[in-house]
């Protein structure tokens, strides 16, 4: 197991310039690359069998001043007949993207069942994917000014200001 | 428990088979609703207190608010409960419907319950165990007996000021008002 | 001429204390099965007396006049069905009006559920009527053999002839009817494995799902009485029927019970499922005794 993951590893280092893998375990690869490169080693991670998308993510580096994006792969059993149930390998990808007006590629070229993780980033953390089909609101039902996940979203201002001014009905005397 | 008390059947039929024939409809709101499944079936039997769980709530008469309740959520606790035939009953079960809860300073979820639909009993937990639900449904017995489980009298009398907080935090409302309002705001 | 008006008045209200009755000893059987304890014989009454006292909404004129009609056309088929010596119609047709009035309850509801603006009541009422198409074959088959082998189609006589003969379901041409009449019963009276009908996970209890406050107390009333025609029919033709009225009523309560056991054993059955085992195993048993009492003359 640990013979495929270098072979991997060198495999993609010889193709893409400028990008770091660590392999902090049997199991885990996570590859750091520029956020221009992202589609084609996707790309050419899928053509390695590692055809299934199982979760993107997004963290907010606010210090920094960046979003970090995720992409966590996984493999079916058929297309690498050789694993067992021990020796599964997930990849993750990070890239990062600016904080200010965030704007990124959507993955729904290669992987098509990205949509609604991406409509979910978009919503609260509010990234824009261009070329994705709908970005509609997925969970929330009302517009705030700064999306709710970012780290300067102040939730206890926010409930203090649109709840606790609402009065209880015993108060008011008719 | 005066079930068989045959003097105060006859004296007012109405109020004792509300109590002993309380139907709870099944709406699985939050989390809580886990706790539910034990005090219906074998173990913690529900149904020696009269209680069923019922499918509609055109048929139901007990209506239990299990868990947190978030925005999208409250749109379909409001329907539920105007839909109900009166006399109907709110308990609200654990305690994110009282105050919060766990997430007390939340962006998505309604803090006090109280202010949308009335609410006749809390139970208090997180979960709150099955010997709690039958609890409450004895306090809820003496407080019919004593005439103050009324929430929906209440809703009915001032429903103006709950359409307004309803209004405030959900947006437009598509539907009526379910009591004529008097075109008066507070 | 007054007998006879006390007679029509009696006979429905038995069937009434009859029928609430089965529903408390269905719940408080069902909840000793499993193994817990249950609600008190009289709970009915006191669902009864909640509902009637709540204050419902109504759909419109065709909504309150479909639930009458139906709970009209219960009652109208006991006034058919004799209870010991006791019968107020029983010059007038028996069995065969017996038979189309059966699917005058179904057919009333569909009229009011139409009015209530639910998907789920016409997918109960469909249920209904497919489930009414399952079970009419073999009926109609067990019917036949009972006028043809004793040659009436009232129920009085019925009685009369197995006080005589013995019960039906041991004379040698009519017991594959009866056990055919035995596999389809559940159909007739709406419990599992044959309880699409109302179905409370699947479609939110299916023909009930509008109905609140005293509509929903006569459809309980409704269903009480549909247990008792269930039962009084079964007995009367098949298991002799009594003079007595008490040996009547213990005669009712041992099918109700057996019923009840295969009740609470069983799943629910799919619309198609039903309808293969209804048009499978009782139509070959009621066609086989058919031919064996034309043969047998």
């Amino acid at each position: 197991m640990v013979k495929m993951n270098k072979l991997l590893k060198e495999q993609l280092e010889s193709a893409f310039k400028g990008i770091r893998i660590s392999i902090p375990e049997d199991t885990r690869m996570i590859i750091h690359a520029k956020k221009e490169q992202v589609l084609t080693i996707l790309k050419f991670i899928q053509n390695k069998a590692y055809d299934h998308l199982a979760l993107i993510s997004c963290v907010d580096w606010i210090e920094e001043g960046e979003f970090e994006l995720v992409y966590i792969m996984s493999s079916y059993l058929q297309g690498n007949n050789k694993y067992t149930g021990k020796e599964k390998v997930n990849i993750t990808l990070k890239t990062r993207i600016t904080r200010k007006n965030p704007e990124f590629v959507t993955v729904i070229s290669v992987f098509e069942n990205a949509e609604p993780y991406e409509r979910e980033i978009h919503e609260l953390f509010g990234i824009n994917f261009k070329g994705h089909p709908r970005l509609t609101p997925l969970l929330l039902e009302r517009e705030y000014e700064i999306p709710p996940f970012r780290k300067d979203f102040d939730t206890r201002k926010y409930v203090e200001q649109v709840f606790d001014t609402i009065p209880f009905v015993e108060d008011k005397k008719e | 428990m005066d079930r068989n008390k045959i003097t105060k059947w006859l004296k007012s039929p109405g109020k004792m088979s509300n109590k002993y024939s309380l139907w709870a409809i099944y709406f699985c709101t939050g989390c809580g609703i886990i706790e539910i499944p034990p005090v219906i079936t074998s173990r913690w039997d529900a149904e020696r207190f009269g209680v069923i769980p019922v499918a509609t709530p055109r048929q139901a008469n007990l209506f239990m608010i299990t868990g947190y309740v978030s925005v999208k959520t409250l749109r379909a606790i409001i329907r539920t409960y105007e839909q109900m035939p009166e006399p109907k009953y709110t308990v609200g079960f654990g305690s994110c419907p009282i105050n919060g809860g766990m997430y007390w300073d939340s962006y998505n979820t309604i803090k006090h319950l109280d202010k949308y639909i009335p609410v006749d009993g809390w139970i208090a937990g997180c979960m709150p165990r099955p010997e709690a639900v039958f609890v409450a449904v004895t306090h809820l017995w003496t407080l019919i007996d004593k005439g103050m489980a009324n929430g929906y009298v209440k809703y009915r009398e001032k429903y103006t000021l709950y359409r307004n907080n309803q209004e405030k935090v959900l947006g437009e409302l598509d539907w009526q008002p379910l009591y004529p309002t008097d075109g008066k705001d507070e | 001429m007054v007998i006879g008006i006390i007679h029509i008045i009696v006979s429905p209200v038995l069937a009434l204390i009859i029928g609430i009755f089965f529903l408390g000893l269905s719940r408080k059987i069902m909840a000793r099965i499993h193994w817990r304890y249950g609600p008190p014989l009289y709970q009915p009454v006191i669902d009864i007396i909640k509902l009637f006292s709540q204050k419902g909404v109504s759909h419109g004129f065709m909504f309150d006049l479909g639930v009458i009609l139906s709970l009209t056309g219960c009652i109208v088929v006991i006034l058919f069905i004799p209870f010991g010596a006791l019968c107020p119609l029983s010059s007038s047709g028996g069995l065969l009006v017996i038979l189309y009035l059966m699917l005058l309850a179904p057919l009333a509801m569909a009229l009011s559920g139409g009015e209530g603006a639910n998907p789920n009541i016409s997918i109960g009422i469909s249920r209904k009527l497919i489930l009414s198409l399952g079970y009419e074959v073999p009926f109609l088959l067990i019917l036949l053999t009972l006028m043809t082998h004793y040659k009436t189609i009232s129920i009085v006589e019925l009685v009369e002839i197995q006080q005589d003969t013995g019960w039906a379901l041991f004379s040698l041409p009519l017991s594959l009817s009866g056990i055919s009449y035995f596999l389809i019963l559940p159909a007739i009276m709406g419990v599992r494995p044959f309880d699409i009908v109302s179905a409370p996970q699947e479609i939110a209890s299916g023909l009930n799902a509008e109905y609140g406050s005293k509509y929903l107390g006569l459809i309980t009333i409704e269903h009480g009485l549909s247990l008792f025609i269930g039962t009084a029919l079964f007995v009367n033709l098949f298991l002799g029927g009594a003079h007595n009225p008490a040996i009547f009523f213990i005669k009712i309560l041992l099918v109700f019970i057996l019923v009840l056991f295969i009740n609470a054993v069983f799943p629910r059955f799919r619309t198609e499922q039903a309808i293969k085992f209804l048009w499978g195993v009782p139509t070959l048993f009621a066609f086989l005794g058919l031919i064996m009492s034309l043969i047998f003359k």
